[in-house]
């Protein structure tokens, strides 16, 4: 199996370049059309107010929220840990919903979802908000801002679908800050999407719990979960969150069937020890069976971390060997360029699919099937 | 008539400012081991009408505390000795319950008051919060000719500066008021809150970040000293006058009719630490006389009080905290 690490060379590097421009220059449009309309001038953003789902009334006109393990006990005027609820005279509202901050259209590899509808594009959308601080966020510019604070823009759910399908968009994709904290305004663009055909797909932290997510579970296509490390002191002292948590929602995901895929973005001394790559990566494969795809990503310097510079290219393929090693079948490394971005078949070690940056080439894929040894090959091809 | 050191010193430092002296940036509130006063007024004139104090009487009091505070000979010499004319001066209210039991307009302007008798500019006064909405629906119509009422969502990109201060434990982006003035005001109302146990004067600067809302794990703990701590408040800070008119014992942050004690009162200091000391202490007396938990027995025991003290912000210790009663 073809799984070494080789230097990309100059004319592969340019044979892609003209498919990577392309979908440069297709992500870039503005959209039109059916496209999203920006808030009148002084619009009142009740549009983006709506009762929440899952929380409990308590006395005093307190609430709990019961959306992620955080459990929120939120008193009135104030919000929840994410920022973007608000307990109004006893009762729980989430204050975005239909109006995200932030909307494009990216190859769907760029969320990193690499074994579902490889090659085609995703409707990205994201509101304000996260139920973390991760000192490293690369998008802490919206996620850890509250909604009043950021340019938001009115997309309901139907509209949503219909800029998805006017795209020519095969899904559409919640991502960029937390979409858990906008759970009511995911869901619905789910159970829209299952309708019309265009499935949605949740980049997620998995910072839920079990009864939310097994009901988004019903209607999304695929998910793909950001683990952030292996161990609670990262997730206490990195991300003001808990590990436990993570780990249930992964099984959750695994129980209820759905396709998902993970991604670790490893930072130097932090979380890139071998042992603890090498126990979650034996947990994975224990627990969640050696076909979820892992990848490994390059961590940048950014918000609160920046005095750790970006990992080191080898650390990456150190952690796929690891990986590779401990039974997982398809590992990645993401935000280099690099020969292990391509799927390749777990038995004769084939190309099924090329990969450079976010642009892709199924080439050795024949339905589910390597088309040179006839391996099943996980995931959601069309 | 016999004449104290500390006297004749404020005296020669009046003397210094009539003749011209260069600006006088005055020291940081007592430290440790140091005594720090809280001037506590009560009186029946300080009660709400309407949900709001009457003016002359929160500047006459007001005058009396602050006297006591700075140690000056007069209204304007403490006023004086707190801000210097040609500062820019920021007069942080807590509005966020609305009229009932926001900062109240009777006493923000016996401040200003305060202000202009020390040589403050109009223009170089600043009354904020977090929104032109919550200070409007308080009773502070926004302005931005003369004296600035202004919400900090009154500037571009929601207000707040694009950069990360981290300070101990709190990462975040400060309100652009924070960067535009020189000296701070702190006038909180004296309330429970569900949470941190207490909201007075040094969780009242919750309000001059953008994420209030990822620091309330722990009571809050030790995110409102860490935020405190950081040279944007830390340094600018002169003066807290509490708005104790109308205490809110139980139930906070918002209005809680119920547990809303027409208290009267006025807290006035410069040591952060020993004005929320005093003001939990207050309202744990009176929880007390209700028949209501302890905060400590509660489990919502404000120790961020305690977290400020040992970064050396102020005195939690009644031993170094002088209580005036006016």
């Amino acid at each position: 199996m073809n799984n070494d690490h080789k230097n990309v060379s100059r004319r592969s590097f340019l044979k892609f370049c003209g498919g990577a421009l392309t979908a440069c220059a297709a992500c870039s449009l503005p959209l039109k059309g059916a496209g999203p309309r920006p808030l009148a001038a002084g619009a009142d953003k009740k549009t983006g107010v709506k009762e929440a789902k899952y929380f409990e009334k308590l006395a005093e006109k307190k609430i709990q929220c019961a959306l992620c393990p955080h459990e929120c006990r939120v008193a009135d005027l104030e919000r929840g840990t994410c920022g973007v609820r608000e307990n109004r005279d006893g009762t729980y509202y989430t204050l975005v919903y239909g109006t995200p901050c932030s909307a494009n259209i990216d190859p769907i590899e760029k969320k990193p979802l690499f074994h579902y509808f490889p090659g085609t594009e995703a409707f990205s959308i994201a509101t304000a908000g996260c139920n973390f601080v991760c000192k490293f966020c690369q998008n802490w510019e919206i996620s850890q801002k509250r909604p009043e604070q950021v340019e938001s823009i009115d997309l309901p759910p139907e509209r949503v679908i219909a800029v998805a399908r006017n795209r020519g968009c095969k899904t559409v994709a919640h991502t960029y800050t937390e979409p858990v904290i906008y759970y009511e305004y995911m869901l619905d663009c789910a159970i829209l999407g299952k309708q019309e055909g265009v499935p949605n797909v949740m980049i997620s932290n998995g910072y839920i719990r079990e009864k939310p997510m097994r009901e988004l579970c019903r209607r999304l296509g695929a998910v793909k979960i950001d683990l952030k490390a292996f161990t609670e002191k990262f997730y206490a002292e990195m991300c003001a969150g808990k590990l436990k948590p993570v780990l249930d929602t992964l099984k959750v995901l695994k129980d209820e069937g759905i396709w998902f895929e993970i991604v670790v973005l490893l930072i130097p001394t932090l979380n890139d020890g071998v042992k603890e790559i090498s126990d979650m990566t034996q947990w994975i494969v224990k627990e969640l069976g050696p076909d979820v795809p892992l990848h490994f990503s390059r961590y940048y310097p950014t918000f609160m971390l920046k005095n750790i510079p970006p990992t080191p290219p080898e650390t990456l393929l150190a952690a796929r060997k690891i990986s590779l090693d401990n039974g997982v079948k398809f590992v990645y490394v993401g935000n280099i360029l690099s020969e292990a971005e391509s799927t390749y078949c777990p038995r004769c070690g084939k190309t099924l699919i090329e990969r450079m940056r976010f642009v892709a080439r199924v080439t050795g894929l024949k339905g589910n099937k390597c088309k040179y040894c006839s391996e099943t090959i996980p995931g959601v091809f069309g | 008539m016999t004449i104290t050191r500390r006297e004749f010193s404020k005296k020669l430092l009046a003397a210094a400012i009539g003749l011209g002296a260069p600006a006088y940036l005055p020291a940081a509130p007592s430290p440790p081991g140091k005594e720090s006063i809280v001037a506590l007024a009560r009186s029946t004139r300080l009660q709400r009408v309407n949900h709001q104090i009457d003016k002359a009487a929160a500047a006459e009091y007001l005058s009396r505390a602050l006297v006591r505070v700075a140690g000056a000979p007069s209204p304007t010499a403490a006023w004086q000795s707190l801000f210097s004319a040609g500062e820019t001066v920021g007069i942080k209210l807590s509005c966020l319950p609305g009229p009932p039991l926001s900062s109240s307009k009777g006493l923000v302007m016996a401040i200003v008051d305060g202000l202009l008798s020390a040589g403050i500019k109009e223009t170089r006064i600043y009354i904020w919060d977090r929104t032109g909405r919550e200070l409007e629906n308080a009773g502070f119509k926004p302005s931005y000719v003369g004296i600035n009422i202004v919400g900090t969502d009154y500037y571009i990109n929601g207000g707040y500066s694009p950069n990360i201060e981290i300070s101990g434990s709190v990462g975040t982006c400060f309100s652009k008021i924070m960067e535009t003035v020189d000296a701070l005001i702190s006038v909180p109302v004296l309330k429970d809150h569900d949470l941190a146990g207490v909201s007075i004067g040094m969780k009242n600067f919750y309000g001059a970040i953008h994420n209030p809302n990822k620091y309330h794990g722990n009571r809050c703990d030790p995110y409102v000293a860490d935020l405190c701590n950081h040279p944007f408040i830390k340094n600018k800070w002169r003066l807290t006058v509490c708005d104790a008119s109308r205490v809110q014992v139980h139930n906070g942050p918002a209005f809680s009719p119920r547990y809303a004690w027409e208290y009267g009162g006025l807290l006035v200091g410069r040591d952060p630490v020993a004005l929320d000391y005093v003001g939990w202490q207050i309202i744990e007396e009176r929880r007390k006389e209700l028949g209501l938990k302890s905060l400590v027995m509660e489990n919502r025991e404000p120790t961020y009080i305690m977290s400020a003290a040992k970064l050396n912000l102020g005195n939690a210790d009644m031993k170094f905290i002088q209580k005036i009663e006016i």
